[in-house]
């Protein structure tokens, strides 16, 4: 989980396409996400913009996969008190087949398992029922659902949650980290080096007294 | 909002300037929605890195956006492009009501000429419209490379002079940045008549007035 170094978890000898998951972190990659969702949510499922674009994008993580550099994939997760849910999954209708819903599932299972979260809840369409059991997801009960013309069940899927996830006891400069890179030092513990400083506080004081 | 053009379904059919962050988001999301999600188009294509210095337009169908444009601006003309219209809505002259509004916002710039590369599959479609072919012949229906189209925003007033000079600032604001750039120049969706993977591969335009 790194956004620095593409994760290549391709064997040595492969000619398979470098696939890199990642954290959406800038507002590039944002607007990325939110192009592949329009093109198969507006373009393939005639889904309404204002369905699609509901007003949870700016309460979740999106995670985005790129192929070759290109985004090919993304998936927005909402966290819970109990529960990371999973929603908007899409892949590009040109990377489908590539066996990457499996990989892209499992690390949206990894992060949410990290961040310390036990169980990972998702709606599937009803076309899609078959592969969630196949990723090990459960029928959370027998309630069918609609709405934005689709038949939806609920599923849950069990994780274990990380012996080494954040609690509030954990390292405070560890929580301030990028969240998909919590095991590695982050941009404000490289600030660090400059100590508390504060080069700004005589500037604000002036602006105060004015 | 520009004035009420007419209704569809009971809904308000309106174009105007897009000019916040929610509507530059819209405006994407019907592009992506139509050349990324059905025309197969990559992303980094579709989004070329010539956003941030144009106009974009928006039709919306009551409050649900359904067509966009952009317009970039040259010295002496203005060059609508990625015109797309969301599938369901199409056939309803929706494309037709944003180039119209991309002439009267030229007309109100003094800018007398659009101009605008098109695959063959649109040229009966912006024929219609006022548009004429710049080059002799047309090129061929089917796998032919985009062609260049120009329209007087005024059709009423004679065609105005062309500068030989804006040939030559075309040709290089043309030039892509990268190769694969090039391939993007001159999709719209709006004819039915577009079929996959519409636009010409090869359409690096070059000198063309």
């Amino acid at each position: 989980m790194n956004s620095d170094t593409p994760v290549d978890r391709r064997p040595a000898s492969s000619n398979r396409p470098a696939v890199t998951i990642k954290l959406a972190s800038t507002a590039d990659e944002l607007a990325q996400c939110y192009a592949l969702r329009a093109a198969v949510y507006m373009g393939e499922q005639h889904c309404p913009y204002a369905e699609e674009f509901d007003g949870n994008d700016h309460s979740a993580s999106h995670v985005m996969l790129y192929v070759e550099g290109e985004p090919a994939a993304c998936m927005r997760i909402r966290w819970f008190a109990g529960f990371a849910k999973l929603e908007r999954a899409v892949i590009l209708r040109r990377y489908r087949s590539m066996g990457l819903f499996l990989p892209f599932t499992d690390w949206a299972k990894e992060f949410a398992r990290r961040k310390g979260y036990s169980k990972v809840y998702l709606h599937s369409q009803e076309r899609l029922w078959k592969v969630m059991e196949h990723d090990g997801f459960k029928r959370v009960d027998d309630t069918v659902f609609h709405f934005s013309d689709h038949r939806y069940a609920a599923f849950a899927c069990d994780v274990e949650a990380g012996a080494d996830c954040p609690t509030i006891c954990t390292d405070p400069m560890v929580l301030n980290r990028p969240e998909d890179q919590l095991d590695r030092p982050g941009v404000l513990e490289k600030s660090m080096e400059r100590g508390a400083s504060n080069p700004h506080a005589a500037w604000t004081g002036r602006r105060v007294v004015n | 909002m520009d004035a009420v053009s007419y209704s569809l379904g009971g809904e308000f059919v309106t174009t105007q300037v897009v000019a916040k962050m929610e509507e530059t988001m819209q405006a994407f999301a019907v592009r992506a929605a139509c050349f990324v999600g059905e025309l197969d188009v990559p992303y980094s294509e579709e989004f070329d890195g010539r956003d941030f210095g144009a106009t974009h337009l928006l039709a919306y169908v009551g409050r649900e956006p359904v067509g966009t444009l952009r317009l970039r601006w040259f010295r002496s003309f203005g060059m609508p492009e990625r015109l797309a219209v969301v599938q369901r809505f199409r056939g309803h002259n929706i494309g037709r009501l944003l180039l119209e509004h991309c002439c009267r916002l030229a007309e109100s710039r003094g800018c007398n000429v659009l101009y605008s590369r098109a695959v063959p599959a649109c040229l009966t479609y912006l024929e219609k419209q006022g548009w004429r072919c710049l080059e002799p012949e047309r090129p061929a229906a089917v796998g032919g490379r985009t062609a260049a189209v120009v329209r007087s925003v005024d059709l009423a007033k004679p065609w105005p002079e062309l500068d030989p000079i804006d040939a030559l600032s075309l040709s290089r604001e043309f030039r892509p940045e990268f190769p694969v750039l090039a391939a993007a120049h001159g999709r719209s969706v709006d004819s039915p008549a577009v079929g996959s993977r519409g636009w010409d591969a090869a359409g690096m335009p070059g000198v063309v007035i």
